[in-house]
């Protein structure tokens, strides 16, 4: 079985240590979900993990079955199993997000069917995907379009940043049931990182991590989102 | 319909290439004012750099006399490209060397013929109107005839008419006169291809009748051993609207200069116009949008990418004259920067002598954008597939505007011209 294993992962973006020594293993078809305060290094993990421009890792590693991803350029990282759906998607004028995903590796004569199939799925007008790559979409428009990259890229681990933002309660429930069938689908290991509990009234995690000043400070099971909302991050706050 | 001055002159080879042009504007002496227009030509002379408006060409390596005609290729193929400009074609006008060899197709409202060059265009002369202009006024002089293309008022031409330029002289002249009367519309493809080693020098005169409306694609791809001088004028009555796009993917030196005056209110010029530069190309691209009357619309987007040692310059006037009132003028530039050693520059000039209009200008010259590309790879997009991806992207607002026949060519050519760009600096 696949699982993606960070160990020891330190990052800094410009002078400041962002991560200082992250461990965490997800295992294929899980749903884990990192919560924090914001500040806390959770998009750094994101970003870090897909080789972002300005994030350096200066120690550990993060491995799929061995081969350690943070060794690879990002299109490689991608290709060996892990996709990030970003809290911003970027809109890239003039590329059509058929062309792009036929070039990551997509079949090219089921491309079309499959994005309009996954379009339906999120509760996305199938049309926005025709035109240019999150052009003229709306931030949730964007996220559900994310989703529909995933389904159709389908990778073994998905990493994603705040995904819950921007979505109202029917596209939540739509994103979060998607997420559910792909860890079935394809045994697709999630990661998701989200400060609102929410997401959690309709995506079962696994196991739940709360990150503090860069590293994990705990870990537990469902239970812990209760514990979090009653009492916020100030139990599990480190002190420098 | 084919010009007696289509015969490749039988020089020695030491004859220079005023001797020649000379020789060859006295023995079709009754033909129009050659020799005038050849006075006119030597008498402002060949530029050099530093005339502001040639500053950019690498004028260095530019002799005349190496354009002294050669003998001819009498079979010269036509290029296999061809056959995608001429798909679902209303009307085919092959031109070689500024001949016009062959006119397929009939449309009704449509008419083609030729005539003496140096037609007035508008209410000023053809000496008035290029008196600076060196290459135009050569081209009066040398050029096999004027092609007319007439579109008779009230017709609509639903399909595109194709010209077809092949150049295999050593210099070439074409020159193209397209008249829309009132009412009409058309859409025009005009397509340049060989040009090895040539000089091409074409002038083209567009006129627009009231409520006329004019699609026009303008693509030169010729070998990246021509040198490319290029010249068009649309004179825009009112309500009349022009859609032009430029394309230039060829030449070693690649002039185009698009002009637009606009002569009746409500006449409308939107320009695209676009290149690609690689190796030493140099393409140099310049615009003079001339509102004479008030009420009236310039859009002009361009936008080119240079890669390898490339450079490129766009220079865009925008006159708009005492009373022309309410006129919106509008332009836009972007470069692309492939390469570390390609090189872009813009250039906007505004004369405006009325306060009551509405202009801008906008313009960006920079590297693809990292975080962009950053996103499609991490979708798993190779870093060349993404920049391919981008770059056509970049051009893809250019084509979209276009014929689907010329766009998909204009794409192809895109691709293979990024292919082996890439395959050089990697």
């Amino acid at each position: 079985m696949s699982e993606l294993r960070i160990e020891g992962l330190r990052v800094t973006v410009g002078d400041t240590e962002i991560l200082k020594g992250i461990d965490l293993v997800v295992p294929a078809g899980e749903v884990h979900v990192i919560m924090g305060p914001n500040g806390s290094g959770k998009s750094t993990l994101a970003h870090a993990l897909t080789g972002r421009p300005g994030y350096h890792v200066t120690s550990g590693t993060a491995t799929i079955d061995g081969v350690d991803l943070l060794t690879l350029e990002p299109s490689e990282r991608a290709r060996h199993g892990l996709l990030l759906a970003l809290q911003q998607p970027l809109e890239v004028a003039g590329v059509r997000p058929v062309d792009m995903l036929v070039a990551a590796g997509a079949d090219a004569t089921t491309v079309a069917e499959r994005v309009d199939a996954e379009c339906e799925r999120v509760g996305l007008r199938p049309e926005l995907l025709h035109r240019f790559l999150n052009v003229d979409l709306s931030g949730g428009e964007r996220k559900r379009a994310e989703i529909v990259q995933m389904s159709v890229l389908q990778p073994r681990f998905v990493v994603l940043d705040e995904i819950d933002s921007g979505l109202d309660v029917d596209a939540l429930g739509a994103v979060a049931r998607r997420l559910q069938d792909a860890t079935q689908e394809w045994g697709c290991g999630v990661l998701a990182i989200t400060h609102f509990r929410r997401l959690l009234q309709e995506l079962v995690p696994t196991a739940i991590h709360v990150v503090s000043d860069g590293r994990v400070v705990a870990s537990g099971g469902p239970e812990l989102a209760a514990t979090l909302e009653e009492h916020g991050y100030e139990p599990f706050r480190r002190t420098a | 319909m084919v010009s007696p001055l289509h015969c490749h002159w039988p020089m020695p080879p030491m004859t220079t290439f005023l001797d020649a042009a000379s020789q060859r504007i006295s023995t079709h002496s009754s033909d129009g004012d050659r020799q005038a227009f050849f006075d006119a030509f030597t008498s402002v002379g060949l530029p050099t750099t530093s005339d502001e408006v040639w500053r950019y060409a690498p004028l260095h390596d530019f002799q005349l006399d190496t354009f002294v005609d050669r003998p001819a290729d009498a079979a010269l193929a036509p290029d296999a490209a061809e056959d995608v400009v001429r798909r679902d074609a209303a009307v085919v006008l092959t031109v070689v060397d500024g001949v016009l060899t062959d006119v397929s197709g009939e449309v009704a409202g449509v008419t083609v013929s030729t005539r003496a060059p140096g037609a007035d265009l508008g209410d000023r002369s053809y000496v008035e109107r290029y008196r600076a202009d060196a290459f135009a006024l050569l081209n009066a002089a040398l050029c096999p005839a004027t092609i007319v293309l007439t579109i008779d008022a009230h017709t609509q031409v639903e399909k595109p008419i194709v010209i077809i330029h092949r150049t295999s002289a050593a210099s070439s002249f074409a020159n193209v006169r397209i008249d829309l009367g009132s009412s009409s519309s058309a859409t025009v493809v005009e397509c340049w291809f060989g040009g090895s080693d040539a000089l091409v020098v074409p002038v083209s005169e567009y006129t627009l009748g009231a409520n006329a409306n004019l699609q026009l694609s303008t693509y030169q791809r010729l070998s990246t051993t021509a040198w490319h001088v290029a010249r068009t004028t649309a004179l825009i009555e009112r309500d009349a609207r022009v859609q032009q796009s430029v394309i230039g993917l060829g030449g070693h030196y690649d002039r185009a200069r698009n002009d637009a005056e606009f002569v009746g209110t409500g006449a409308t010029n939107e320009l695209h116009t676009t290149f690609l530069g690689s190796g030493t190309q140099v393409h140099d691209f310049r615009t003079h949008q001339f509102h004479r009357v008030g009420r009236t619309n310039s859009q002009l987007l361009s936008k080119g990418a240079v890669a390898d040692e490339s450079r490129s310059v766009y220079t865009g006037l925008i006159e708009i004259e005492n009373g022309a009132r309410r006129t919106d003028a509008r332009q836009t530039n972007h470069n692309l920067l492939l390469s570390p050693h390609a090189h872009a520059d813009t250039v906007p000039n505004l004369d405006i002598r009325e306060n009551d209009v509405v202009c801008a200008h906008a313009s960006s010259v920079g590297p693809l954008d990292a975080m962009q590309r950053w996103y499609l790879e991490s979708r798993g997009v190779s870093r060349d597939d993404a920049e391919r991806l981008m770059v056509q992207g970049f051009f893809n607002e250019m084509t979209a505007v276009m014929p689907p026949s010329i766009a998909a060519l204009v794409d192809r050519d895109v691709a293979d011209a990024l292919a082996r760009t890439t395959g050089r600096t990697s």
